[in-house]
């Protein structure tokens, strides 16, 4: 057993390995930690590499895979490589849920009753309020696509990332989720972080190396500490949580990260629940 | 102008946050922080060619002015010519060294004299060095000396030419130091 296999295995190091797919995203959040937009420089990774990745993290011992951006569903190859990627392990991929018109729901057909989940964002029970921050037209073409992925046999978590929520409103929302088929342990609340875009709209906690979780976090600029690592804030990719530029082989990174796991306080990123 | 960005304490990624421990760590380590696997590795093996070991630091410091003075870096000359001082080298040898006086008008220990044309055969020379400086140096310096005394020429080499081409820049206080004693 490797040294990353037993630690995964101990609970010492996550078991999740993240992608970042690409940087750009046909929407542009008030809050977004990669200053993603339709414009943004696009940084894809490649289909290529994130089979390659899938295979090196499941040969290490690491358990899941989690793929995120910027938008990954605007990469018209994404589903034929998530479905390649659940062979070896089971995969996260996050999205806005905006893309699903009927095309792109046929292309999906691959992943129907795989290993395969897709967590969602939808921040309000309200469309103004949703779409305030997330951009026209964003809660109405989520709520209609939640419902079709569940019907076509995907699996899907929906993810409310806000500053506060009043009780009232969050019950409102979460009789949402359910009603679009997403019981409540599907349902995810986090905070807004301050990096990227949510730094100049003064928004969200500051979250530093010792708040999030270790989970290894490959893009085309290196290998992070954590999905929130490889932020961008004024067009530059932050550097504070970066471990390693060398990313291949997943080795080097993954023993680095190994290493600085050891070096911080036991129970460290449990503060702000940030996951 | 650096010719690339230089990371702040801020910025500084993970395995690099140990060198920003103790304030600023100086160009070579901000630059490095680009790649902190790369910082990781250098920095100790630099620490151990250019710092403190058997060969007392004066040998040292002669090593490197000189070594960075036939390579033209500016920001190794100025900034070992501080460290230079503080390791008790005296003006003129200083500027011997830097190729503004001749060597043997101030340099008259025999070690020394060996030390240092051994220097320029292996940082200025190419191809094999001159059986004379060979013999020179091998009467008067230890195998284990000549080892690490090679290292640190090559070590040095690697900075000034890293120094040069990335423009790094001298700390601020060096070039007031240097001002002051008419050495910059
Ligand atoms: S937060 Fe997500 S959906 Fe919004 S702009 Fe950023 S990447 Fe796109």
């Amino acid at each position: 057993m490797s040294a990353i296999a037993e630690a995964v295995a101990d609970g010492k190091l996550p078991g999740r390995v993240w992608m970042y797919a690409d940087y750009h995203c046909n929407l542009a959040c008030t809050y977004c930690l990669t200053e993603s937009a339709p414009k943004s420089p696009h940084r894809v990774i490649g289909r290529e590499r994130m089979l390659e990745i899938a295979d090196e993290a499941a040969e290490l011992g690491f358990t899941d895979l989690g793929v995120t951006g910027g938008e990954p569903f605007l990469l018209r190859w994404l589903p034929e490589t998530l479905a390649s990627m659940s062979e070896r392990l089971p995969v996260l991929v996050l999205t806005n849920g905006t893309l699903f018109t009927r095309r792109l729901l046929a292309s999906l057909a691959p992943l129907a009753h795989r290993d395969v989940a897709m967590q969602i964002s939808l921040d309000r029970p309200d469309p103004d309020d949703n779409d305030e921050m997330r951009g026209k037209e964003n809660f109405r073409k989520v709520v209609e696509a939640v419902p079709r992925l569940v019907d076509q046999g995907i699996e899907v978590r929906i993810a409310t990332t806000v500053e506060s929520i009043e009780d009232s409103e969050l019950d409102r929302l979460c009789a949402l989720h359910r009603e679009l088929g997403i019981p409540d342990e599907d349902h995810i609340i986090r905070p807004i972080v301050r990096r990227g875009r949510a730094i100049d709209h003064d928004l969200g906690v500051v979250a530093q190396q010792i708040d999030v979780p270790a989970e290894l976090t490959v893009t085309v600029d290196g290998a992070f500490w954590s999905p929130f690592g490889p932020t961008v804030h004024d067009g530059v990719v932050d550097t504070d949580l970066l471990i390693t530029r060398t990313t291949r082989p997943l080795s080097t990174p993954a023993n680095a990260l190994l290493r600085l796991v050891g070096e911080r306080p036991e129970g460290s990123d449990v503060s702000l629940n940030i996951r | 102008m650096p010719t690339v960005r230089l990371i702040g304490a801020e910025q500084a990624p993970l395995l690099a946050r140990p060198f920003y421990a103790n304030g600023d760590p100086g160009p070579i380590v901000a630059s490095l922080a680009q790649v902190p696997e790369l910082l990781d590795v250098a920095i100790p093996f630099i620490g151990t060619a250019l710092g403190p070991s058997s060969i007392s630091w004066r040998a040292k410091e002669l090593v490197i002015v000189r070594t960075s003075a036939l390579l033209e870096c500016r920001y190794c000359v100025q900034t070992h010519t501080a460290v230079a001082l503080d390791a008790g080298l005296s003006r003129e040898e200083i500027l011997a060294l830097r190729g503004e006086a001749p060597i043997d008008s101030v340099f008259r220990d025999p070690r020394e004299l060996a030390l240092l044309g051994w220097v320029d055969a292996v940082a200025n020379g190419r191809g094999a060095i001159p059986g004379h400086t060979t013999d020179a140096i091998h009467g008067l310096w230890d195998d284990h000396e000549v080892v690490e005394l090679t290292m640190l020429v090559g070590a040095t080499m690697m900075l000034n030419r890293f120094a040069t081409a990335l423009q790094l820049p001298v700390a601020e206080d060096t070039v007031h130091r240097l001002t002051e004693e008419d050495l910059l």
